[in-house]
């Protein structure tokens, strides 16, 4: 057994070297990653513009408060230490989660884009399909790299428990009202949250993208 | 009761209206002007105090987090100067709103501010860049601004908290109402500036973002002059091209001088065919006259200087041919020089003896040019004469005196032929009709087309007994024909030659005609017999004289 012990911890310290220098190919994965998230939340805040172009004065008042988001759940860091601190696959499991959150309310907005009571509804409806396209995209790419990432790292070397990280985060609201300002005031609060979680996802992949490239500090 | 408040009202609104006499007041509304975070990791707010009612008038700055309760206060206001809030590292939280408030607060009084949403995520706009340099790279082929820079130092580049993107634009100092050219830099932190006008002073201005951020401002402006290096190049490109000019009008003009030499190296004239005796120019001028004379003019045959080296034309004409002015006896001769002779006509009819006439196909053979001197004569078709002997030579003698000098041929039929092979005739006919039984030459016309030679014309002969040729003498003087003795080979035909006086008659026959020369009139003593001259027909082709020495 003592044999059979070394011999698997040698197998895997193996394993680990491979993996080590399976870093290039992730910092490619990362780029690209980084890459997308950059497009989907520039696509996020050029929506919120246009909506704000066009908002019913009292909307302000009457919007409700970013911590309603369905997302303000999950619990990310709040700062430069916080998610310095935080370890690789946890960052990119909540990259992962909070994409995963947002399948579904993007698919509401889509659907109530074209009928949205705002002189540019047809920007905003192509922009959200741009927003479902890219989303995806970076989705399977995450998924990938959480594979690559979580499996690999965690499970191999560390020989820890492998835990799923990634959460579900039900979106609850199944509609955005029935008057006109609702409907507006609702898809500007819900395009608000989600450019604030773009920017997270965003912000967590481009931390992730610079410890991937340690031998190439100028690309952080 | 009512009288008591009724009163304390009346005296606050004294109060009032003397403190707005005097002018002090509660202090006026302060905006929040904005909020910044240079780096993601803290943030500033700055207010606008406003009026602050005469009285000293201090601000306080109460925010509210949205993921907890309670009011907090700005924890500090010096660090960012006056009327400001800094939020430092601890006290900053991103994907957090914050609620800030500012409250202006007097002896009188205070007054609150409208709230201002902060989110540290919309709020980043980091400070320029620092450390601008400009160089100017001067290569072979063509200078370069590099321009290099370094981050706002308090941007954090090693984490990947941030990633900043630079913007540069350049601008020429000398070009009045000039536009700024932007270039985008990415990540990098230099960049180079092609295509630079020279002794030009070019300002360079930078900013940067941090991802989604606000533009930081410009930079302050760096100055650069560009050395005006390029201009001597070009000057000494106008020296070079001055001088090749320079140098191609001398060839130029030189060529020009010389223009015939030139013309001569590169296009040499073909040279004409060289025969001696002939003029190229003459013959071009197409007058045929002329054309005749030069072509027997100048010296052709050659050699002849003396009597003695006379080469002689033998003329062989047809019996039937005579000319009435022949018969007459008139002879007209000429001069070779002259380059035309008459053919003199001899001959008896009854003789029936070959004569050569005309002077047209003479002409017509000079005519025609080098290459054919001698052309066919007209055939003239003759029975075939009756036989007569030739070797009646001394019948010739009688007619020598009345008719004309002239020497006579004896016929030979291999003489002739010989005559003809080696004077390169065209064509040289030499038949004999079968029906002649004198086994004489046929009348047959003879061409004789000879290069050279344009003496000896055999235009016909007939299957005659004999043939007299016609040898016009160059020296007038000295019109004398020969008359031939004695055949003495093929080739070899023995002339008499003499000078025959008027008042003497020569002898020149042997055997029994001497005899009739004795009674006749002596010659002067001095007088000598002459050697016998010979004709032969040289290897050239010539009919050329022959002194043999003979006895009579």
């Amino acid at each position: 057994m003592a044999r059979r012990s070394q011999g698997t911890k040698l197998h895997l310290a193996v394993l680990c070297l491979v993996v080590s220098c399976h870093a290039i190919g992730l910092s490619d994965l990362m780029e690209r990653a980084s890459q997308r998230s950059d497009k989907l939340h520039s696509l996020s805040t050029s929506l919120n513009k246009d909506l704000d172009s066009h908002f019913p004065p009292m909307g302000r008042v009457m919007m409700p408060r970013p911590s309603m988001c369905h997302t303000s759940s999950l619990q990310t860091p709040k700062d430069k230490e916080q998610a310095l601190r935080v370890s690789e696959n946890e960052l990119i499991s909540l990259a992962r989660s909070l994409l995963l959150a947002w399948n579904d309310p993007l698919l509401l907005l889509s659907s109530e884009a074209p009928t949205l009571p705002h002189p540019s509804n047809g920007d905003i409806s192509s922009k959200i399909r741009e927003l479902q396209d890219y989303s995806k995209s970076l989705g399977d790419g995450l998924d990938i790299l959480v594979n690559k990432v979580v499996q690999q790292l965690n499970t191999l070397c560390k020989m820890g428990p492998s835990s799923q990280y990634i959460s579900s985060i039900p979106f609850k609201g199944g509609d955005l009202g029935n008057d006109k300002t609702s409907r507006l005031i609702n898809f500007h609060f819900l395009m608000s949250c989600f450019r604030r979680d773009s920017h997270k996802i965003d912000s967590f992949l481009k931390v992730l993208r610079c410890r991937a490239t340690k031998m190439r500090p100028e690309t952080c | 009761m009512w009288g008591e408040v009724g009163g304390a009202l009346v005296l606050l609104l004294l109060l009032s209206e003397v403190l707005d006499c005097i002018g002090i007041s509660p202090p006026g509304k302060p905006v929040l002007i904005n909020c910044r975070s240079p780096e993601k990791e803290t943030f500033t707010c700055r207010w606008d105090p406003g009026f602050d009612g005469g009285l000293p008038t201090t601000h306080h700055l109460y925010y509210q987090k949205e993921d907890s309760d309670g009011m907090y206060e700005c924890p500090d206001y010096q660090a960012a100067g006056s009327n400001s809030c800094f939020f430092n590292k601890s006290h900053t939280s991103i994907w957090v709103n914050y609620n800030i408030t500012v409250v202006a607060i007097n002896s009188l009084g205070s007054t609150v501010s409208d709230p201002l949403e902060v989110d540290v995520m919309y709020i980043v706009q980091p400070n320029a860049p620092e450390n601008v340099t400009v160089s100017v790279v001067e290569t072979e082929e063509s200078p370069h601004l590099l321009v290099k820079w370094e981050p706002p130092h308090e941007a954090d580049t090693r984490s990947g908290w941030i990633t900043l993107t630079y913007q540069l634009r350049v601008k020429r100092q000398n070009k009045k109402e000039g536009e700024w050219e932007e270039y985008a830099s990415g990540k990098q932190t230099q960049l180079i500036i092609y295509s630079l006008h020279p002794g030009d002073v070019y300002m360079v201005q930078l900013r940067c973002k941090l991802d989604h951020s606000l533009w930081s401002e410009w930079s302050t402006t760096t100055h650069t002059e560009v050395p005006d290096y390029i201009l001597k190049e070009r000057s000494i490109w106008i020296v070079i091209t001055v001088f090749s000019a320079f140098i191609l009008l001398l060839v130029t003009f030189t060529l020009a001088m010389k223009r015939k030499y030139v013309k001569h190296c590169l296009l040499p004239p073909v040279p004409g065919p060289k025969i001696s005796g002939l003029d190229t120019q003459l013959l071009k001028s197409g007058r045929s006259e002329d054309i005749l004379s030069s072509l027997i003019n100048q010296g052709f045959p050659p050699t002849i200087a003396t009597k003695d080296q006379q080469v002689d034309y033998l003329l062989v004409f047809d019996s039937e041919q005579v000319t009435p002015d022949l018969q007459n006896g008139q002879t007209r001769t000429k001069n070779i020089d002259h380059g035309r002779y008459d053919h003199s006509l001899l001959m008896e009819a009854n003789n029936k003896e070959v004569k050569v006439g005309g002077r047209e196909t003479v002409e017509q053979g000079y005519s025609e040019g080098l290459e054919s001197t001698f052309w066919k004569t007209k055939s003239l078709s003759h029975p075939c004469p009756q036989k007569k002997p030739f070797n009646n030579v001394t019948e010739m003698p009688k007619q020598a005196p009345v008719s004309s000098k002239y020497r006579s041929l004896s016929h030979h039929k291999d003489l002739l032929d010989s005559l003809a092979r080696h004077l390169d005739y065209r064509e040289t006919v030499v038949k004999s009709q079968s029906n002649c039984d004198d086994k004489h030459l046929s009348s047959q016309n003879i061409v004789t087309p000879l290069k050279a030679i344009g003496y000896v014309e055999v235009q016909r002969w007939k299957k005659s007994i004999g043939l007299q040729v016609l040898v016009p003498k160059m020296d007038k003087s000295q019109e004398d024909y020969s008359t031939v003795s004695v055949v003495e080979n093929e080739n070899v035909v023995l002339l008499k030659r003499e000078t025959v006086p008027l008042n003497c008659t020569s002898c020149k026959l042997r055997g029994n005609q001497s005899e009739k020369c004795l009674q006749q009139k002596p010659c002067k003593p001095h007088m000598t017999v002459p050697a016998k001259e010979g004709v032969y027909i040289g290897s050239n082709g010539y009919v050329e004289p022959v002194t043999i020495s003979h006895t009579l």
